[in-house]
C-alpha cells in the first residue's frame, strides 16, 4: 500500500494503457475530487459526526481561558490558537480518521473503493479530505475569532508555525492509518487513540510548561508525538521556550532544531507504522 | 477427464485477456490456492467452480490485484494487475463476493461518484436501468433490498466499459428474475467481446453462461474444459423401481449398479443401448419401470462427483 495519501505532491499521470477506445484517462484531480466530494456529502449527512468535528472542537477551545491556561509570557490570542492547532490535530485529524478508516474498512468500503481506478493512495486521501478540510476550517475560524476579540499579534516566526501545523497534520494522518492496524472497531477507536488523545496530548506542554514535571517525566515527554507541534507553536507565536520562557539572546531556529528533529523523525516512524500496520479489508 | 489446462478447444490464436499460470496462494501456513492455470480469450466466459472454502476467492482477488501471488503469475493483456494496477484497473471490472457501499448515498449519486472516476464510464442513468433500478434511484443505499444492493454493485462492476470482468457469485441472493436480468447483462458484454471471470454456487448460471468450466477442490483445478467434456467424465443414471414379485432384468455390460432392487439405479456411459436393452426386457416380460428416470451426464453431477471425492483426488 502507499500510505502517505496527503503528502503525494502531484505527480504526472501514469500512461494509461493505450487502446483504440479509449482516450486518456480522468486526471487524477478530477478522480479524486468525484470521490471527496461524496465523502463530503456523507459527512455533511451524519449529524453525530457534523457534531463531533465541527462544534465539539471550537467549544474545546472555547473552554482554554476558562481553564486558565496560557496567560503570562505568551498572550491569550496565540494560547488559543495553539490550542486550536492541538485539539484540531488531535481530536480531528488523528481521532476522527482512526475512526473513519477502520469504520470503512469493516464496512467493506475501502476494498470496494480499491476495485476501480482509484490508487490506493487516493482512496486513502479521498476518505480523508473531509476531515483535512474541517481542520483547517477550523483553524480559519479560531484565527478569526482570535481577530475579532483583538488579541491577535504577528507571529515571531511565522515560518515556524507553518512548519508545526504542516508536519503536525502529515504525522497525525500518518499516526492515524497506523493506529487502524491495532484498532478492530470504530468503537474500540475510543480506547486504542488514548495513547496520542489522552497522554500525548496532556503531556504536550499545551497545558502547562513541561518544566513544572519532574525531570525524568519531562525528558520523556519532550519525545513524545504532540509535544514538538506545541514546542514549534509556542517559539514561532511569541518566541517561548518548552520551559516557558522567553528565547532570550539564542535565535529561536536554535531552539527549533530539537522539536523540528523529533518532529521529522516521528514522521519517519509514523510512515514505517503506516506501512505495516494498515489493512484494507477486516481481519478474518 | 480432461487435464487441468486444457486449452481451449476454440478461437486459438487470439490474444489473451486472462493468463493465469501455476497461481498459488497462503494464508500462513495455510495454503488455499494451489497451483491453478488458466486462460480467457476475449468474448469468452469461464467459470471457476467448487464447494466453500475451495479457493475461489482467494484466486480471484489475486486475478483483480487485490492480493499478490505467493506463487505462479497472472496476467491481464499481458500486463500484472498488482505491478501495472493503473494500466490493468483501466480495461478490467470486478465484483468482490462481499463489498460494502457507503450507506447515506443514493443509488444515483453513488454510481454517479463511481463514474467520475473511471476513463471511460458508461451512461449512468443507462446503467442504473440496466440493473433494474431506475425506481430505486434516490433511494438511499441503506434503504436498498440486499438484492438490489447487489444489482448495484454490479452495476458498478461494469461501469468502466471493462474489456475483462472478474465476477465472484454476482447472482447470490438474487430472484430468478433480476438472475435472469444478470445474465443478459452478462451476455451483452460478452458478445461486445468482454472476458469474463465468474464463480457460483448456481450450477445452471455457469452451464447458462460459461463457454468453459474448472472445478476447484481444496485450491486445486480437478476437471476443467468445456462443459459437455466435464459432463463427460460422469456416466449418465437410469432409475426405475419395480414391482415386489417381478423378475429382476438382466443388467447389460456397460452398467455399473449403484443400487438394485426395489429401487434400482444404474450408472452407464453408454445410456442409449442400455435403456433400449431395458425397455425391450420391460415389453417383453410386461414389466412396469416405475418412476422410469434417465438422466444424462450433467455439469451438476461432476461437481458433486468432485465434492465427494470421487473425481481427481489423485490430482
Ligand atoms: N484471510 C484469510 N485468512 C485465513 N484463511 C483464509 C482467509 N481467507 C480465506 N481463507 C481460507 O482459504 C480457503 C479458501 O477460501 P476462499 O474464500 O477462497 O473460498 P471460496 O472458494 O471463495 O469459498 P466460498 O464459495 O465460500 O466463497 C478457506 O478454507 C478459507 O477458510
Ligand atoms: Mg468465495
Amino acid at each position: 500500500m502507499s500510505a502517505a495519501p496527503t503528502t503525494r505532491p502531484a505527480t504526472p499521470e501514469r500512461t494509461a494503457m493505450t487502446t483504440a477506445t479509449r482516450s486518456a484517462a480522468p486526471s487524477r484531480r478530477a478522480r479524486l475530487r468525484s470521490a471527496a466530494g461524496a465523502e463530503a456529502r456523507l459527512l455533511v449527512r451524519n449529524r453525530t459526526a457534523v457534531f463531533n468535528s465541527v462544534l465539539m472542537p471550537l467549544l474545546l477551545v472555547a473552554a482554554v481561558p476558562a481553564l486558565g491556561i496560557g496567560g503570562g509570557e505568551v498572550g491569550l490570542g496565540p494560547t488559543l490558537l495553539t490550542a486550536a492547532v492541538v485539539i484540531s490535530l488531535v481530536y480531528l485529524t488523528y481521532y476522527n480518521l482512526v475512526t473513519t478508516y477502520v469504520a470503512r474498512r469493516e464496512d467493506l468500503v475501502l476494498q470496494r473503493m480499491r476495485t476501480g481506478e482509484l490508487s490506493d493512495g487516493e482512496v486513502l486521501t479521498a476518505t480523508a479530505v473531509p476531515t483535512l478540510l474541517v481542520t483547517v476550517g477550523q483553524l480559519v475560524v479560531v484565527t478569526a475569532g482570535v481577530v475579532a476579540l483583538g488579541e491577535w499579534s504577528a507571529p515571531v516566526q511565522p515560518l515556524l508555525v507553518a512548519f508545526g501545523v504542516l508536519a503536525g497534520l502529515v504525522l497525525m494522518v500518518l499516526l492515524a492509518i497506523a493506529s487502524t492496524g491495532f484498532t478492530r472497531t470504530a468503537e474500540s477507536a475510543q480506547i486504542t487513540t488514548l495513547p496520542i488523545v489522552l497522554v500525548s496530548t496532556a503531556l504536550s506542554g499545551m497545558f502547562f510548561p513541561l518544566s513544572a514535571l519532574p525531570e525524568w517525566l519531562s525528558g520523556i515527554a519532550r519525545f513524545l508525538p504532540v509535544t514538538p507541534v506545541v514546542d514549534l507553536l509556542h517559539l514561532g507565536f511569541s518566541g517561548t521556550t518548552w520551559e516557558g520562557d522567553p528565547v532570550g539572546d539564542v535565535s529561536v531556529w536554535t531552539w527549533a532544531v530539537f522539536p523540528a528533529g523529533v518532529l521529522v523523525a516521528w514522521i519517519v516512524v509514523g510512515t514505517v507504522l503506516a506501512r505495516r500496520g494498515f489493512r484494507w479489508a477486516p481481519r478474518r | 477427464m480432461q487435464p487441468a489446462t486444457a486449452a481451449p478447444p476454440t478461437r486459438s490464436g487470439e490474444p489473451l485477456a486472462v493468463e493465469v499460470t501455476d497461481l498459488r496462494r497462503s494464508y500462513g501456513d495455510f495454503e488455499a490456492v494451489r497451483g491453478i492455470s488458466f486462460e480467457v480469450r476475449p468474448g469468452e466466459v469461464f467459470a471457476l467452480l467448487g464447494v466453500n472454502g475451495a479457493g475461489k476467492t482467494s484466486a480471484l482477488e489475486v486475478l483483480e490485484g487485490l492480493a499478490t501471488p505467493g506463487g505462479g503469475t497472472v496476467r491481464v493483456f499481458g500486463a500484472d494487475p498488482v505491478r501495472d494496477r493503473a494500466a490493468v484497473r483501466a480495461r478490467m471490472g470486478m465484483l468482490l463476493q462481499s463489498s460494502g457501499l457507503p450507506g447515506d448515498l443514493t443509488v444515483a449519486e453513488t454510481v454517479r461518484t463511481w463514474a467520475g472516476t473511471l476513463s471511460a464510464p458508461r451512461d449512468v442513468d443507462e446503467a442504473i436501468a440496466q440493473v433494474g433500478l431506475t425506481g430505486r434511484a434516490d433511494v438511499r443505499v441503506r434503504s436498498l433490498s440486499g438484492g438490489e444492493r447487489r444489482r448495484l454493485d454490479l452495476a458498478l462492476a461494469v461501469l468502466g466499459r471493462p474489456e475483462v470482468v472478474v465476477l465472484d457469485e454476482p447472482t447470490t441472493g438474487l430472484d430468478p428474475e433480476s438472475r435472469r436480468q444478470v445474465w443478459r447483462l452478462v451476455q451483452d458484454m460478452v458478445d461486445g467481446g468482454t472476458a469474463v471471470v465468474l464463480t457460483t454456487h448456481h450450477l445452471e448460471e455457469a452451464e447458462e453462461l460459461a463457454d468453459r468450466v474448472a472445478i476447484l477442490k481444496a485450491g486445486r483445478i480437478v476437471l476443467s474444459g468445456t462443459q459437455e467434456e466435464i459432463a463427460e467424465t460422469q456416466p449418465a443414471v437410469v432409475r426405475f423401481t419395480l414391482d415386489a414379485g417381478t423378475p429382476e432384468p438382466p443388467v447389460p455390460a456397460a452398467v455399473q449398479v449403484v443400487s438394485a432392487g426395489p429401487r434400482h439405479e444404474w450408472h452407464t456411459r453408454a445410456l442409449q443401448p442400455v435403456l433400449a436393452e431395458l425397455l425391450a426386457w420391460a415389453a417383453e416380460h410386461g414389466v412396469v419401470l416405475r418412476y422410469l428416470q434417465a438422466t444424462a451426464a450433467s455439469l451438476e453431477q461432476a461437481f458433486l462427483a468432485v465434492a465427494e471425492g470421487r473425481v481427481g483426488d489423485a490430482a
